[in-house]
């Protein structure tokens, strides 16, 4: 028991906890970004869809799940992130990318800011959706009409606006997060690992960002 | 031939790990396109000791780029601009005529300054003790090719092994993370068969031994693989990453 704890919180260990846990999450993110386009393609499946996940009593062990994969990651990043401020107290000042092989961007520098604009975000994502307002369906008063709600709520620019930047930080956290989990795990750095992560992160924001521009600007008559 | 060229240079100065520092600017001229990094410190050192200043403390040995005693981050990137080199080796002709060049000891918690650029590196000693060793005395240099290590495996073990301990890598980690250093002195062994018995324990005790010592953890950015004088690749992390999770798992 002991050997398990301090695995879980030396440094490797904490980067396989985020690792491990940021990977699942992107596999959460890859179905419910599929899901969500049926927002636009299928606004009847899109509820049946909706009512047969949170019809099922599984729903609970999942959402267990998925908080503990949330709460797992945050807790381990912002420890390794205390340890790594504590690690240089005082700053250079002058502080330039070293350019050559180097792999760093801006997302990957500010991994911690978009992190905590998730920690933001995710809780009043649910609050606005999962514990929105509930309508019932036109055809069956048991199924939730989750289609009017996301249409509604997408009518305000200004709540357009912040989901459209805050996946914009969910974006950039991915956009590193994906290589930088193999390379946490032990699988050796490779071009292709960081540019499909790359890629899928780029058809993820495409994804969710085209249910809020889609409601706002072709179908909700936001105007 | 080039013409000598005068530069502006704002060091760090610091006179111990407890003074607070700043940074001082020197002119300094007819400095030869020729003239190492270091060289050119000489010279403003030169003038500071006819004038009855401080000279700039700076680290130095061989000066040929191989024993990892010298280092600075000049203008905001470890051993400067050119990768694959030591401040050393580093030549004042890749600096533009007349510029103003800015010169910092390695930061980092388990480096504390001793003076101006000099910093305390016994923590990555301290790395090695914990590990970076076969523990059974073999006795001398066998005879070659007496234990039959494949090229390209030996290959790999040299390219670790090329680690001159100089620091950049921490340095430049925006976390000051010493795992570049700690994943080759892990990995140079752990290619061969000698390194092979005690692999698992001492992936843990070096590691383990980074932490205690205040180094940060990895962010898999690759800045220590851009500067290493010797450009070691940040595989050796990964494969030290490998071997810490292996070591923990033979556990259960």
């Amino acid at each position: 028991m002991s050997q398990i704890v301090s695995f879980v919180t030396s440094s490797i260990g904490r980067k396989l906890v985020m690792a491990i846990t940021g990977l699942l999450m992107i596999g959460f993110l890859v179905t419910h970004m599929s899901a969500n386009l049926l927002v636009i393609f299928d606004p009847e499946g899109y509820n049946a869809y909706s009512h047969a996940l949170i019809s099922n009593p599984l729903i609970y062990i999942a959402e267990f799940g998925l908080i503990a994969l949330f709460v797992g990651h945050f807790v381990s990043g912002f420890a390794v992130t205390l340890r790594n401020r504590r690690a240089r107290p005082i700053a250079y000042g002058e502080n330039n990318g070293a350019g050559h092989t180097s792999r760093k961007t801006l997302a990957s520098t500010s991994m911690i800011i978009s992190g905590l604009v998730m920690l933001v975000f995710v809780p009043l994502h649910i609050l606005s959706f999962k514990f929105g307002t509930w309508y019932e369906a036109a055809g069956d008063p048991h199924v939730r009409d989750l289609h009017r709600l996301v249409m509604e709520e997408f009518q305000s620019p200004l709540f357009v606006m912040w989901y459209l930047g805050a996946l914009t930080f969910l974006a950039a956290h991915a956009w590193h997060g994906f290589g930088s989990a193999f390379e946490s795990m032990g699988v050796s750095h490779r071009t292709w690992i960081r540019g499909s992560g790359q890629a899928l992160t780029a058809i993820l924001w495409v994804g969710f960002c085209a249910v809020p521009v889609y409601v706002y600007f072709i179908a909700g008559g936001g105007s | 031939m080039s013409e000598n060229q005068s530069y502006t240079i704002r060091v760090w100065r610091q006179d111990d790990a407890q003074a607070a520092g700043k940074f001082v600017d020197y002119d300094v001229k007819d400095v030869s396109p020729d003239a190492s990094f270091l060289e050119m410190l000489d010279l403003v050192n030169e003038d500071l000791t006819r004038d009855g200043g401080e000279p700039i403390a700076f680290d130095y040995d061989c000066r040929e780029g191989i024993c990892g005693s010298c280092g600075c981050v000049i203008d905001g990137v470890a051993h400067g601009p050119l990768p694959g080199t030591t401040t050393c080796q580093l030549y004042m002709r890749n600096f533009p005529p007349g510029a103003t060049i800015t010169v910092e000891p390695w930061r980092a918690s388990a480096f504390p300054v001793i003076k101006d650029l000099v910093v305390d590196r016994s923590s990555m000693d301290r790395i090695i003790m914990a590990g970076g060793y076969i523990s059974v005395s073999a006795g001398s240099a066998p005879d070659a090719n007496n234990i039959p290590v494949p090229k390209p495996e030996a290959d790999l073990a040299f390219e670790a092994a090329e680690c001159i301990g100089c620091g950049a890598c921490v340095a430049a980690c925006k976390n000051a993370s010493a795992s570049l250093f700690t994943g080759a002195k892990i990995e140079h062994l752990a290619r061969l068969p000698q390194g092979q018995a005690e692999r698992a324990r001492r992936a843990q005790r070096m590691v383990e031994t980074a932490e205690a010592e205040g180094f940060g953890a990895c962010s898999n950015e690759g800045e220590c693989e851009a500067v290493c004088p010797k450009e070691i690749p940040t595989r050796v992390i990964q494969r030290m990453n490998r071997d810490y999770i292996r070591a923990y798992l033979k556990m259960i």
